[in-house]
């Protein structure tokens, strides 16, 4: 039972004093909560004992207060839940505290064990559940406590979240390219027989059956799958521009025209086999740039959980509603109980609360708000109860404001993309006025010969490898990135960290650790180091201060007796009974309860029992681990380094020297951070900005590319093009390596793709490349791009991976 | 060459029926997630009975 050492079975968190006991597997274990217990009796009630052996994270706490209740009322439940044609409905779910394939697991068979549950579909990834239920034998209300029972906490989502559209958008794609891909492959068939000549003997009967079966299976390919390439021509030419789909969908149906007219009159050349490959070829490239479109708005999912589903309205008669936040309209008088989320941006009524605004300012000390000013929407309510008059509702919060920013840019389309679809775009409009030269000129010369040489001009020089060039790079660099920890909202970002000359660093959070470290343990005289630790430890459990934490944290994993009678002075420290000893842990003042402080110890943390100090501590800023790997390998490449700390200079020219970082400015403010970044810009430097607080956020919008660590702001996520998953700052300096090795890729890709396409048509307009050969030159230019791609992240100096570190508070 | 008067139809029929199951597969919920399935083989119920000892829980 000592095995678990301290930690609750269920969540992991320390124990009590005094645990309570929940039975699992027949064996009582220790849990921290009334919550944890009734969480694992739960699951071993449903005989999902095992979920303790698979699952490779602790669960988290079960929450105290459910809220599955207030989706009964069909009002709200309408926004979510939706019927579904055969009268069964379907919610979606947001399910926080899924944190390892094991809760897929869980989550599956608990919602399966509830009646009239049909399908329940999870993905880890987007921490997403799509449950179909019989409404009649289950309701919404049901469903949230069977999955609050196991410990998580699910929030629908709107019926009408994009997820849906991004949904259809993949379906109609991979349709398509099956369609395409099935088309080609067939049509390749028939015209490799044709190519062949395998039916000199046989006659041109048989040769025009192989043209016919052609024709069957490349009507699919430009009716169905083509038909994204017609619409967006439409599109165009309505609003009078000449995109890139207007010349493909001109050749695609110029090809297949002309081949029909061949096949119908028995000519002699027919091009099915190619105008199908054309459409595949094409459309895995938008597939490929949809794929890394799609994965960059899974990021901002985690903003929608930000905001609460409810608020308690005050009635006139003083009593209370609850109703949808949506719902809300400024002048509304809200209550927010203690714990809860403020649901909308407004003034305090009440006399005085504290909140926490981590979330948008990521400063986790709670702030004092006094009547009348202002609580954003979205910050946890520490002390209350609060009652506000809202001001600013749904779109126009300051919460909201964030979110949609952060979409608008995750729906626009890579700059790179667009910047190499326009080339494609000038390209194919001179293959077109080529092609029509190079008839005109035959005509001339040998008008039988005119149509077969423009034919094999449009097709030799398709801008398959061109359109491809790009997006292969992009999403073969976006996934190896994302297997790696970093995560790139923005594609553009790969461009900008690869040609990025100076890098700009935050200090506190970003180069260090955001929580202190243990770093010095004195002892007084007749007690063992470890021996002031523990003691120090069993006490500093019982806090959840930050400084309590480090201590706590330096023997996470001891068996250790429980204080008892813990008092928690807020700001001073923590009493409590150790062993029967009455020990203090705190401030030194506090510590030794107004006895003379020995000097040295004024600015220690001290332990002290009722008659002496028994041991102080002193702590430091810890460097995050590989801060210092990659600085020495970005000094190596020549990149300028800089830190902007808001801290005093002492200790950023402390952290400064640690790193060997030669340049610092301390005590900026985040308005002289970004005059320092717009200064170094217009030196003509493309600036690197990472950071991961609020008043890094300017910094970070304004920076050529910009790096948070997700263990940072919301906010600071939300104005940065790449986000680092681990706690291992070292993934960055391999993301860069990546970079440039991307960006020499699709570099290449484009210069071949152009070098092809110059080389073959002179050959096509003079009428010497018979249709296999362009068919041939085609894909095989198409395939050349591809593999070139993959070769992204394949060499061995990239191949060593880093490792995913997910844990967020590593030892230092 | 008579052969291909069997030949041809069968593959004009196994494409169709191939297509017909790609779409199904499509509708069907079969590729919107291509993370999570990957990882539930390994997890999956396993052959030896729960209750005995369990490994330690693991550090938060």
């Amino acid at each position: 039972m000592n095995a678990t050492a301290g930690a609750c079975w269920h969540c992991g968190e320390p124990l009590p004093a005094e645990p309570l006991m929940a039975e699992v597997g027949g064996v009582p274990r220790p849990v921290c909560c009334h919550g944890c217990r009734a969480a694992a009796e739960w699951i071993e009630g449903l005989g999902l004992g095992d979920y303790y052996r698979l699952r490779s994270a602790p669960a988290t706490r079960p929450a105290e207060d459910s809220k599955a209740g207030t989706w009964a009322r069909s009002e709200l439940a309408r926004h979510a839940v939706r019927r579904l044609p055969d009268g069964r409905s379907e919610v979606g779910l947001l399910v926080e505290g899924m944190r390892c394939s094991a809760c897929v697991w869980l989550i599956e068979r608990s919602l399966d064990q509830l009646p009239g549950v049909d399908k329940v579909q999870v993905n880890a990834t987007a921490q997403r559940a799509r449950v179909v239920f019989d409404a009649e034998r289950t309701t919404l209300p049901e469903v949230l406590v069977a999955l609050e029972r196991v410990g998580y906490r699910p929030q629908p989502l709107d019926a009408t979240a994009l997820d849906d559209a991004r949904r259809r958008e993949s379906r109609a794609a991979l349709k398509g390219l099956l369609v395409a891909g099935f088309g080609a492959m067939q049509a390749m068939m028939y015209a490799t027989a044709l190519y062949l000549g395998a039916f000199e003997e046989a006659g041109p009967a048989t040769r025009d059956l192989f043209r016919w079966l052609g024709l069957l299976v490349a009507t699919p390919v430009v009716f169905y799958a083509a038909r994204p390439f017609f619409a967006g021509a439409r599109r165009t030419l309505a609003a009078r521009r000449l995109g890139m789909d207007v010349p493909v969908a001109l050749a695609i149906a110029l090809i297949y025209a002309a081949s029909m007219i061949e096949t119908l009159r028995g000519g002699s050349e027919v091009y099915f086999d190619s105008v199908s490959m054309f459409v595949f070829l094409l459309l895995l490239g938008r597939y490929l740039e949809m794929r890394a479109r799609h994965h960059a708005a899974n990021l901002s999912d985690a903003l929608a959980r930000l905001t609460p589903a409810f608020a308690d309205r005050i009635r006139a008669d003083g009593s209370l509603e609850r109703i949808a936040a949506a719902e809300l309209q400024a002048g509304d008088r809200v209550h927010v109980t203690e714990g809860g989320i403020v649901p909308a941006d407004g003034r305090l009524e009440g006399a005085h609360c504290s909140v926490d605004e981590s979330l948008l300012t990521g400063e986790s000390l709670a702030v004092r708000r006094q009547r009348g000013e202002l609580l954003v929407a979205g910050s946890l309510l520490v002390q209350g109860p609060a009652e506000l008059r809202v001001e600013r509702v749904g779109a126009d919060t300051a919460l909201a404001g964030i979110v949609a920013l952060v979409t608008r840019a995750q729906t626009e389309r890579p700059r790179l993309a667009q910047a190499g679809e326009r080339a494609a775009a000038r390209f194919v409009a001179r293959v077109l006025a080529l092609a029509a030269l190079t008839a005109i000129a035959w005509s001339f010369i040998d008008p039988a010969r005119a149509f077969a040489a423009m034919l094999a001009v449009l097709v030799v020089s398709c801008p398959c490898a061109f359109a491809l060039a790009v997006p292969a790079a992009l999403t073969r660099a976006l996934g190896i990135l994302a297997q790696r920890g970093v995560l790139v909202a923005h594609a553009d970002a790969i461009e900008q960290l690869a040609e990025a000359t100076h890098v700009v660093f935050d200090k506190t959070g970003t180069l260090t650790q955001p929580e202190p470290g243990l770093e010095q343990v004195e002892v007084a005289d007749g007690l063992e180091r470890l021996q002031g630790l523990e003691l120090a430890v069993s006490l500093a459990r019982g806090s959840s201060h930050p400084v309590a934490r480090a201590i706590a944290a330096a023997l996470p994993d001891a068996v250790l007796p429980a204080a008892s009678a813990l008092q928690v002075t807020a700001g001073e420290g923590v009493a409590g009974i150790v062993d029967g000893r009455r020990l203090r842990l705190g401030r030194a003042s506090f510590a030794l309860a107004g006895r003379p402080i020995p000097p040295g110890l004024e600015s220690a943390t001290v332990l002290a029992d009722e008659a002496r100090p028994l041991a102080a501590f002193r702590l430091a800023e810890r460097l995050r681990p590989g801060a210092r790997e990659l600085l020495a390998e970005l000094a190596d490449e020549g990149l300028g380094i800089e830190i902007l700390s808001g801290d005093a200079p002492a200790r950023v020219a402390a952290v400064a020297a640690r790193l060997g970082i030669g340049h610092w400015h301390a005590g900026q403010r985040p308005a002289d951070k970004l005059a320092r970044l717009q200064a170094l810009r217009a030196q003509g430097a493309r600036v690197m900005a990472v950071g991961d607080g609020i008043n890094d956020a300017p910094v970070l919008a304004g920076a050529d590319v910009a790096v948070a660590l997700a263990s940072g702001t919301e906010l600071a996520q939300a104005s940065s093009d790449i986000v680092l998953v681990g706690n291992h700052l070292d993934a960055l300096g391999a993301a860069r390596r990546l970079a440039l090795q991307a960006m020499a890729v699709l570099r290449q890709n484009q210069r071949w793709s152009l070098a092809y396409n110059l080389t073959a048509m002179p050959f096509a307009a003079l009428g010497f490349v018979p249709p296999w050969l362009a068919a041939l030159g085609m894909s095989l230019s198409s395939l050349v791009v591809i593999l070139n791609a993959l070769r992204i992240g394949r060499t061995p100096d990239h191949a060593a991976g880093l490792p995913m570190a997910t844990a967020a508070g590593a030892r230092a | 060459m008579n052969i291909l008067v069997v030949m041809i139809p069968i593959s004009i029929v196994l494409l169709i029926g191939a297509g017909i199951a790609f779409f199904w597969a499509v509708d069907h919920d079969q590729f919107d997630d291509m993370d999570t399935p990957r990882l539930l083989p390994l997890e999956d119920l396993p052959a030896d009975p729960p209750g005995e000892p369990a490994e330690p829980g693991p550090a938060p």
